[in-house]
């Protein structure tokens, strides 16, 4: 029993991690540009079939350096090209916006890698299991986390010391003032759209070791991620971290005792915070809402 | 006894104390200009009395009850009624359709899904009378969205006349205009309070407006009571003076 | 204003009769009766999520979910309680109607963009049940084995389950009903009072208006709304699943309220008759149809972001 537990609290937090770094990506473009990006699983889904078609040319580890920049590359190019024009819009069209893009990428997908789903190989060394008593942590579902460790800290640690990562944490808080000061807010917004596609490509390219290819792999990690931020109230990136993992460790225990409910838990989640504390676990008062 | 009681309030934000420890005490019959340089908290002021922010300290009294914690809109069902000073009003709509949903929401239809005849005339008649009182009747048909920056503000004024107010609040009701419409703007406010008895509070950059106006005055600089009398006892305030100059220099 | 007013019921006595005389003039063109009432039932779904976002301003992007449990509600009312269609039609309209009552109760102090967020969200817990839990809803297969009923007035009997034309007649029967309600409120006090918050919320709070208390109130007649055509959907093909009770309809239906011009009435109807229209045309002759309706709602947005109507309109007033 300890050990099913176990299982699933480790599946749980590498889901949630998952989540998390999706939702960060998500949570960057919504904090900035009050855009909800709904094409965030077809960026997901470009990054990791780049990163299939790159490793036969660089390898395992170059595919994951590569394919999560050239994913950030089309984000910043999709950002110049169609989402700027939605700034300042009602938030409807942004909506629509990125709701027809989700479309177009999907089939985009399918036109040029097929709409079947592909195998994927990962490292021999980071598919074994590391112990026999818990099997289920095989080396690249440690690897998985510790890249998004990595990740997520590489982000805040941008956010907080770099000019422009103060500038976008500024921003989130009051965008006129920001534009007042003269800092540029379009370079900025492009900057940041192209950061949160960025993570994307990344859980992508990581999502495709463990699950395989397919054209629609984004779309199960879209709800998570929505409900992450609204558990971790709008406008806080660390409440987005916290709901990932939260919802994450919360589907995986329930798998134990109720596993068809394991899904439904994080909307049992989200409703309770919304009828106990409405701006979410550590949203700001008046933020958004 | 007084219409309006506000007891020592004051407004923090975060570290930033927008108000601090202001009272005004509002007769019946009125017409109460808040004056101070820019900064000086007016609008956070104006904004404690009509529930758009609650205070961090202090009471607030409409004719006898304390409505500190009210919600803004059973604030305006008391008849405390304001306009703002960005003028706020629905700018797809007519001049008519404007002042028609204050004349309905006042006479207690507001969440009635048919309306009869009778009713419908009630409201039409209530309409047409205040349109008059603006001066705006000609003007009933137009979009309020076109219309010029001194009829926009008529026009909000009588949204706020729909609701029967016992208390009309204005944030400098002639901001952004020129000398006639600041012209047209005095006198109507001048004829709502001569003429309608109403009672009235209003901010003002304008001191012309301000000592044409106003039966007292009550001066706000940093946030805090800096005076408060007649007109005259104003204008030979010397701290006042001192407030006034001090920016202007 | 009196010749606006007779173009006005010009334009409604067309649009009218186009709907009455429709089995007869759409083969013409290539058409089908049961086309046409899928069409009234879509058109419906898109009128309802525009009473709230074209009339109050609320953009609820999971509306779907109560079209979906429409449909649930009539197809189990249909299969396990009552062989009625009437009947049917109540349950899903009740099902839909009080499901998003309640929810909406969580929802209404939330604004924008978070609303959306939220109703998407909310909305999907329906989805992952009629998934799920497949001995009551047949799961992912969706629920079969239900059929709409003939109609017994007493005095005869319309054979509405075999006959297509007579059951066109009925769903735009009860397309007329709900329809005239919408636009019963929209005249009322209370649609006064949406229009206001749509146009300035803050006004309409200092106006002595409850903006909670209403656009709850919006909201939930919406969903009643939404429900009712879910309902009259179920019964066209018999057949209910979770695709529609999943956001990406729910995204639809705004596309078409939005396309036909979301600050008028008829035109989510509009909107909903090119897009069922389009969608039938082009998946029968690409299989990229998805890329077409992803790149046709990129323009709308960029190009046409008030709508044919709202095109139109803008024209006139030139």
């Amino acid at each position: 029993m300890i050990d099913l537990l176990l299982f699933n609290a480790t599946n749980g937090l590498i889901i949630g991690a998952f989540y998390a770094l999706m939702a960060i990506g998500l949570s960057l473009i919504l904090n900035l540009s009050n855009v909800i990006n709904f094409a965030h699983g077809g960026f997901l889904v470009i990054g990791a079939y780049l990163s299939y078609s790159l490793t036969p040319y660089l390898g395992f580890w170059g595919a994951l350096i590569v394919a999560p920049f050239l994913t950030a590359a089309i984000g910043f190019l999709v950002e110049r090209l169609l989402i700027r024009r939605v700034y300042g819009r009602d938030p409807l069209y942004s909506l629509l916006l990125t709701f027809g893009l989700a479309f177009i990428i999907e089939d985009g997908t399918r036109q040029i890698w097929g709409a079947l789903g592909k195998p994927t190989s990962i490292p021999a060394f980071l598919s074994k299991p590391l112990s026999y008593q818990f099997f289920f942590i095989t080396g690249y579902r440690l690897f998985m986390v510790a890249i998004v460790v990595l990740a997520i800290a590489v982000l805040f640690v941008l956010l907080r010391y770099t000019r422009a990562g103060i500038r976008v944490r500024a921003g989130t808080l009051d965008l006129e003032t920001v534009a007042a000061l003269g800092i540029n807010i379009r370079t900025l917004r492009s900057l940041n759209f192209a950061i949160g596609i960025f993570l994307a490509g990344l859980a992508g390219v990581l999502a495709s070791g463990q699950l395989g290819l397919e054209p629609t792999m984004g779309d199960g990690l879209l709800m998570p991620s929505f409900i992450a931020i609204i558990v971790g109230g709008v406008g806080s990136l660390n409440g987005t971290l916290l709901g990932g993992l939260m919802i994450g460790v919360a589907a995986g225990l329930t798998a134990v005792v109720f596993p068809s409910a394991s899904d439904a838990i994080m909307y049992v989640i989200m409703a309770i915070v919304l009828l106990v504390r409405p701006r979410g676990l550590l949203g700001e008062e008046g933020m958004l809402t | 006894m007084s219409v309006l009681r506000v007891n020592k309030v004051s407004k923090r934000f975060g570290s930033l104390v927008a108000v601090s420890d202001v009272s005004l005490a509002v007769e019946k019959g009125e017409l109460h200009a808040i004056i101070g340089p820019n900064g000086a908290g007016k609008t956070t002021f104006f904004n404690l009395i009509s529930g758009f922010f609650e205070p961090s300290a202090g009471t607030i009294e409409f004719d006898g009850r304390d409505i500190t914690r009210l919600a803004p809109h059973k604030r305006v069902a008391l008849g405390m009624a304001r306009t703002f000073q960005i003028t706020e009003i629905f700018p797809e709509l007519t001049v008519f359709e404007n002042v028609r949903i204050g004349a309905e929401v006042t006479a207690g239809f507001g969440l009635r899904p048919w309306i009869n005849a009778a009713d419908q005339k009630t409201v039409h008649d209530r309409v047409g009378e205040i349109l008059k009182l603006a001066g705006i009747e000609s003007k009933a048909d137009r979009l309020v969205g076109e219309l010029s920056h001194g009829d926009q503000r008529a026009a909000e004024i009588a949204m706020a006349l729909t609701l029967k107010p016992r208390l009309l609040l204005l944030d400098e009701p002639t901001a952004g205009m020129g000398d006639q419409e600041t012209y047209e703007i005095t006198r109507l406010i001048r004829r709502l309070h001569r003429d309608s008895k109403l009672t009235i509070v209003l901010i003002e950059h304008d001191m012309r407006v301000v000592f044409n106006l106003a039966d007292r005055i009550t001066v706000l600089d940093q946030g805090k009571l800096l005076a408060e009398g007649t007109p005259k006892e104003i204008a030979a305030n010397e701290a006042v003076q001192a407030a006034y100059l001090g920016k202007a220099a | 204003m009196t010749s606006g007013r007779m173009r006005q019921g010009a334009i409604l006595a067309a649009i009218w009769a186009a709907l009455i005389f429709a089995p007869y003039w759409m083969p013409l063109f290539g058409g089908y009766t049961a086309l046409g009432t899928r069409v009234l039932a879509i058109g419906l779904g898109a009128m309802s999520v525009n009473f709230l976002l074209g009339f109050t301003g609320v953009l609820s992007f999971g509306h779907a979910a109560w079209f979906g449990l429409g449909a649930y509600g009539a197809g189990l009312c249909l299969k396990w309680i009552a062989a009625s269609t009437p009947l049917g039609l109540l349950a899903g309209t009740l099902l839909g109607g009080i499901a998003g009552g309640l929810l909406g109760a969580l929802l209404v102090r939330r604004r924008g963009i978070y609303f959306a967020m939220v109703t998407i969200a909310f909305g999907q817990v329906f989805y992952y049940i009629a998934f799920q839990w497949s001995s009551l809803t047949g799961g992912d297969d969706g629920l079969r084995g239900f059929a709409r009923q003939p109609l017994h007035l007493g005095f005869a009997t319309i054979n509405i389950l075999n006959d297509a034309t007579a059951f066109y007649y009925f769903a735009l029967l009860c397309f007329a009903i709900v329809v005239g309600i919408m636009g019963f409120i929209l005249r009322s006090p209370f649609g006064h009072t949406m229009i206001a918050i749509r146009e300035n919320e803050r006004r309409a709070r200092f106006l002595g208006i409850a903006v909670e208390l209403h656009i709850w109130i919006a909201f939930t007649l919406s969903c009643f709304f939404m429900a009712f055509s879910g309902a009259l959907y179920a019964m066209v093909n018999n057949f209910a699943d979770p695709r529609m009770l999943h956001y990406s309809l729910s995204g639809d239906f705004v596309i078409m309220a939005v396309m036909g011009g979301m600050r008028t009435f008829w035109g989510p109807l509009l909107g909903a008759v090119v897009f069922v229209v389009l969608q039938d045309y082009i998946s029968s002759i690409t299989v990229n149809w998805m890329s077409f309706i992803g790149l046709m709602i990129v323009a709308i947005v960029l190009f046409f972001p008030r709508g044919l109507l709202g095109l139109l309109r803008q024209r006139k007033a030139a």
